[in-house]
C-alpha cells in the first residue's frame, strides 16, 4: 500500500513525484512512458527557462528529474496504462480513504490518496472514410510522417498550435498544404500563424467542415463544406494531418469524480482538489482551461502541497 | 535474427524502437525512407500503410511502436 499513488508521468505526474520524492512521501508513479503529450513535439519553445528542446529530449529531461530523487520513497510502474480507479474506504470511514488503481496488464495497487495526471489523448476524426484510411494517409503523428509526403498534396485539419506545426513542417516536403479550421478564425499563435500563411505552399481556410475522406488502397481526396456558405470542395490529396484537439483520460474516474460535459476532471484550482477527497488531479484531465506544460506542472505542485499537509493532518 | 527498421529522420516513435532495441542489445538494421524511395514503397507494400516507424523482424512486420509485440518476437522479458 502507498500514502500516494500518481497516475501518469507527464509533466504534472514528474513535478508531482519529484516534490513527493523530496517530502519522502511513501509514493508510486504509473506511467506508460514520460514526458506526456510534448513528447511528439519536435521543437518546444514555451517551456520556460528552455529556449528550445525537442519533446523527446524533454520527456528524458523529466525521467532523469524523477528518478535522480526518487529514492527509496519513490517506485514506478512503467510501460502500463492505469484503466480504473476505485474507492475502497470512504474519508470518513475508519482507515479511509483508500482507493485501488488498477493497470491494463492486470496489475493494481492500493493508495490512500491519488494525484491524478493522466492528461488527454489525441481526438480522432469522425468522419466518413477516417476509420478506414487510418494510416493509409491519414497521419496523427506529423512529426514522424511528414517527410512521407515529399512533392505530394496535403491537407491539416486544425487551426491550433499543433495544426499550423504541422503545417510549418510540411513546409520542407509537401506540394501544397490546405489548412482547414472548422471555427470562425485560427486559434494558434499570431506569430505561427503569420510565419506560415506567409509561404505560398500554404492557403488557410476558415469556417471548414470536414465531410470525408476518400481514396481506394489510399487516400485520393478530401471533402470540406463552408459553414457559412454551405459549398462543399473538394481537396486532390494523398495526405491528411489530423490536428484536431484531445480528450480527456479520464475514464478512469468516471462516476467516481465530478467532470464537466467534456469529461475534463473538476477541480478547486487553489487546491488541486476534485469532489472526491483523497484524490487530486493537475493537468489536461482538469478544467485549466489553458492546456500549458508550465501550468499543469504548477497545478501537480499546488496538488502535492495540498497531499502533504493533508496527510500530516490525519496522523 | 533479422532486424530491420522502416524510420524518418524526426520520428519520436522510431527514436523509442531504436532505443528499446539498444537497451535490450538488439542488432537492427536502420532504412531511413526520405533517402530510399524503393525503401519506401517496400515498406509500404509489406506493410499496407504509410506510417513509421515500421519493423521486420524475420519478415514478420510490426507497425508502430508496438513494444509487447517487439518483446514477444525478440524473446524480450519485460
Amino acid at each position: 500500500m502507498y500514502d500516494l499513488v500518481i497516475v501518469g508521468g507527464g509533466p504534472a505526474g514528474v513535478a508531482a513525484g519529484v516534490y513527493a520524492a523530496r517530502k519522502r512521501i511513501k509514493t508510486l508513479l504509473i506511467t506508460y512512458d514520460y514526458g506526456g503529450q510534448s513528447m511528439v513535439s519536435p521543437d518546444v519553445q514555451n517551456w520556460i527557462g528552455i529556449v528550445s528542446i525537442s519533446g523527446l529530449e524533454l520527456a528524458e529531461v523529466l525521467e532523469k528529474h524523477l528518478k535522480t530523487y526518487a529514492a527509496d520513497v519513490l517506485e514506478m510502474k512503467e510501460g502500463v496504462h492505469a484503466t480504473k480507479i476505485d474507492q475502497l474506504k470512504k474519508a470518513d470511514e475508519p482507515a479511509g480513504p483508500l482507493f485501488r488503481v488498477t493497470c491494463d496488464d492486470g496489475f493494481s495497487c492500493e493508495g490512500r490518496a491519488i494525484i491524478l495526471t493522466a492528461g488527454s489523448s489525441r481526438r480522432k476524426l469522425q468522419v466518413k472514410g477516417a476509420e478506414e484510411f487510418d494510416n493509409k494517409g491519414i497521419v496523427y503523428c506529423a512529426s514522424c510522417d511528414a517527410p512521407l509526403f515529399k512533392d505530394k498534396d496535403v491537407v491539416v485539419i486544425g487551426g491550433g498550435n499543433a495544426g499550423l506545426e504541422a503545417a510549418e513542417q510540411l513546409i520542407a516536403y509537401a506540394k501544397s498544404i490546405h489548412v482547414l479550421e472548422f471555427g470562425t478564425e485560427f486559434k494558434g499563435d499570431p506569430v505561427t500563424r503569420e510565419r506560415v500563411f506567409a509561404n505560398p505552399k500554404v492557403t488557410p481556410h476558415t469556417n471548414a467542415e470536414t465531410v470525408e475522406v476518400k481514396g481506394d488502397k489510399f487516400v485520393t481526396a478530401l471533402v470540406w463544406k463552408d459553414r457559412v456558405t454551405g459549398e462543399a470542395h473538394e481537396l486532390s490529396v494523398q495526405g491528411v494531418f489530423v490536428e484536431i484537439g484531445s480528450i480527456p483520460n479520464s475514464d478512469m474516474v468516471k462516476g467516481l469524480c465530478e467532470m464537466n460535459k467534456y469529461g475534463e476532471v473538476i477541480i478547486d484550482h487553489k487546491t488541486s482538489r476534485t469532489s472526491v477527497e483523497g484524490i487530486w488531479a493537475a493537468g489536461d484531465i482538469t478544467d485549466q482551461p489553458y492546456k500549458q506544460n508550465n501550468i499543469s506542472m504548477g497545478e501537480a505542485v499546488i496538488a502535492l502541497e495540498d497531499v502533504y499537509l493533508w496527510i500530516r493532518a490525519r496522523k | 535474427m533479422q532486424v530491420k527498421i522502416y524510420t524518418t529522420p524526426s520520428c519520436v516513435y522510431c527514436k523509442a524502437t531504436k532505443a528499446f532495441f539498444q537497451q535490450n542489445n538488439v542488432e537492427y538494421e536502420e532504412v531511413d525512407v526520405t533517402r530510399n524511395e524503393a525503401a519506401l514503397k517496400d515498406m509500404v507494400d509489406k506493410s499496407g500503410q504509410m506510417g513509421v516507424p515500421v519493423i521486420e523482424i524475420d519478415g514478420k512486420i510490426v507497425i508502430g511502436y508496438d513494444k509487447p509485440k517487439l518483446s514477444e518476437l525478440l524473446n524480450i522479458q519485460p
